[in-house]
């Protein structure tokens, strides 16, 4: 096993830059996962980690050995599509042992290696299968046995779920993060689903336009987002982010006139500083306190067990979700008081980054 | 059953006897005895059967060797057509080189030219490199046809390129993808295609008698011409020959048959 290396990645498709120099490092038996927006190159960092796009420029290290002009098969890799990618014409066993075939290993090596990776996955009653015999949850299965067969050093995986049902789609998470216990491979895994990134990752890497916005574990990223970008990408319902000035006494006034106190600011902000408050409507308390701001309730999406209030503002002010358990009391048009607590408010400058706070 | 279905069966069974008809006819035929056919009217069926057409046709005429020369032209041309158009077919639909699209731009546009036209400068070229009035020269034509490198490319191009990538990564080379890969999932294409080679050289006239001058290399067709043409009231002998060149084409169809309308890609990508 293996860790992996990508030195100031970038690639061209003819003029347009998909890559714009992007750098990670992803230590031996970590499970890292790259989320980011349609089109902002995730397939293709992974297609280039793969050998499958040849780089404009960097480096990739895949543990000690300098694999940037090599082969796909000779960097120790095994990926598993978002199609899955079956071969049509051979049953689930030969499709699984078609790498070892090529590579002409012993006959029994290679039974020994299918039954075992079959027996992993539950998929033993399908090895006579064709694929086209499968469901699509079977067939990811045999994507991945097929990947697993190899022993890589390092898995490879471009939304392998999003293919599947709602239910299903719970499942495989789930078993992804079984297998990665079993096995303690090495796993880069692409999807745009942000819970797939914050349930399976040991660390998230959230990309845009090309360019890594921030990289950190699932927790960090959730309680200390480095720009709007990457608060608003995780978390749903999505962070509010409300336009604010400073103000004297380390308040801030909101668009629409009001004020909150903010935290304390690491780099003090002159009064008058536009800046952008952020806050997760999980984390916006209903009910009378001291420094509760009215709001008239406007509409209610309600979930069950919990509903989210969108607050109307007043007259110039931006609405703010706000999530809560649902006891079933609150009703459109109702006023209610909302705390924003100091200690749960994000605070970015007027270009997006994070303006760091003490205390945190 | 409904109306509607019935008459859906009835139109194709006429369709079916209208086609068939001049077939049966001509075993028919094939099977009177001489001058027998050319009665007014023609009768439908011989009095009394006789082998004796094949006999003379396979005897004096010597139809074995036309019979021959028919099947080891038609067998090379199929042969050397697949191993050259399959190949050309799927890099242009999924290798990447230097000036790709434009070649095949180019090669479609000269689809539109007829035949009949390469004819005369394909002969003079052949000449030159001494193959007129050889087996090879009559091959020439068929080894890589446009259509035939066409029709694997827009079959190719449903392959998805993720399952090439899949492949690469375990490490085929790209030969061996193509075999171990492209061929079968492409196999009800190239049993189209190795027939369509096939019935097209097995019946075709022009080439060979242009290229071929010597009786002993001449084709079926060829030879049954040249025959007609000496012996123009030989109707029995001719339907005989008729027999000799279709029955073979016919079996070697439906016994292919099974293959050519079955699915391509099912089960290796989603859905
Ligand atoms: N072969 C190619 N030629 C030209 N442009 C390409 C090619 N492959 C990808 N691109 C472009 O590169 C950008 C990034 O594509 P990529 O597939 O890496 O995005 P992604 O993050 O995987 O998106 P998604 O979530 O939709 O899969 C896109 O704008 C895409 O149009
Ligand atoms: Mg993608």
């Amino acid at each position: 096993m293996a860790g992996l290396s990508i030195k100031d990645a970038r690639k061209h498709f003819g003029t347009t830059e998909v890559l714009k120099g992007v750098s990670i490092d992803v230590a031996d038996g970590e499970f890292t996962v790259i989320v980011g927006p349609s089109g902002c190159g995730k397939s293709t960092l992974l297609r280039s980690v793969a050998g499958l796009e040849e780089l404009t420029n960097g480096r990739i290290r895949i543990g000690d050995r300098d694999v940037t002009g090599l082969a796909p098969s000779e960097r120790g890799i095994a990926m598993v599509f978002q199609s899955y990618a079956l071969y049509p014409h051979l049953t689930v066993y030969e499709n699984m042992a078609f790498a070892l075939r090529i590579a002409k290993a012993d006959k029994v090596a290679i039974d020994a290696a299918v039954r075992r990776a079959a027996a992993i996955l539950n998929i033993e009653p399908l090895l006579d299968r064709k694929p086209a015999a499968l469901s699509g949850g079977q067939r990811q299965r045999v994507a991945i046995g097929r990947a697993i067969v190899r022993q890589p050093q390092i898995f490879l995986f471009d939304e392998p779920l999003s293919n599947l049902d709602a239910d299903l789609r719970v499942r495989m998470r789930y078993e992804f993060a079984e297998l990665h216990r079993q096995l303690g491979t090495t796993t880069l895994y692409v999807t745009h689903d942000q819970v797939e990134a914050m349930t399976l990752a040991d660390r998230i890497i959230v990309m845009r336009d090309g360019r890594i916005e921030q990289v950190g574990t699932p927790r960090e990223l959730y309680a200390r987002p480095a720009n709007i970008f990457v608060a608003q990408f995780l978390g749903t319902p999505r962070m509010n982010i409300l336009a604010a000035t400073m103000a004297e006494n380390g308040r801030a006034t909101l668009a629409g006139g009001r004020s909150i106190a903010l935290p304390s600011l690491t780099t003090p902000q002159p009064a008058g500083t536009p800046l952008s408050i952020g806050i997760r409507p999980e984390d916006i308390a209903i009910g009378e306190a001291p420094g509760a701001l009215p709001f008239t309730i406007s509409f209610i999406e309600r979930l069950g067990g919990l509903a989210t209030l969108h607050l109307g503002g007043r007259e110039g002010e931006e609405p703010v979700a706000c999530q809560l358990r649902d006891d079933g009391s609150l009703e459109e048009g109702d006023t209610v008081a909302a705390s924003f607590a100091s200690g749960h408010l994000h605070l970015f400058d007027s270009t997006g980054e994070v303006l760091e706070t003490t205390g945190k | 059953m409904s109306l509607r279905r019935w008459s859906v069966t009835l139109l194709a069974a006429l369709v079916a006897l209208v086609t068939i008809a001049p077939l049966i006819w001509m075993v028919s035929v094939s099977l009177m005895a001489r001058g027998e056919a050319a009665q007014f009217p023609p009768p439908l069926w011989p009095t009394s059967p006789t082998l004796e057409n094949y006999r003379l046709l396979f005897g004096s005429f010597g139809v074995g060797r036309f019979l021959l020369n028919s099947i080891l032209i038609s067998t090379l041309a199929t042969g050397l057509a697949l191993l050259f158009t399959i190949p050309a077919g799927y890099a242009f639909a999924k290798l990447r080189f230097k000036g790709r699209d434009a070649t095949f731009r180019l090669l479609v546009a000269a689809l539109v030219v007829p035949g009949q036209i390469g004819m005369l400068p394909l002969f003079l070229e052949l000449k030159a490199m001494g193959l007129v009035n050889s087996y090879a020269g009559a091959l020439v034509p068929w080894l890589a046809g446009i259509f035939g490198i066409f029709l694997v490319r827009q079959y190719c191009l449903s392959i998805p390129d993720e399952m090439l990538e899949a492949a690469r990564i375990d490490g085929a080379s790209e030969g061996q993808i193509l075999r171990r890969i492209v061929l079968p999932v492409l196999a009800p294409i190239i049993v189209t295609l190795a027939l369509y080679v096939f019935l097209s050289s097995w019946n075709d006239f022009m080439w060979p008698l242009i290229i071929l001058a010597d009786q002993d290399l001449y084709t079926l067709p060829v030879a049954l011409a040249a025959h007609s043409r000496q012996n123009v009231q030989d109707y029995e002998i001719m339907m005989a020959g008729a027999v000799v060149t279709t029955l073979p084409v016919l079996i070697l169809f439906l016994a292919l048959q099974r293959y050519y309308l079955s699915e391509l890609l099912t089960g290796s990508v989603k859905g």
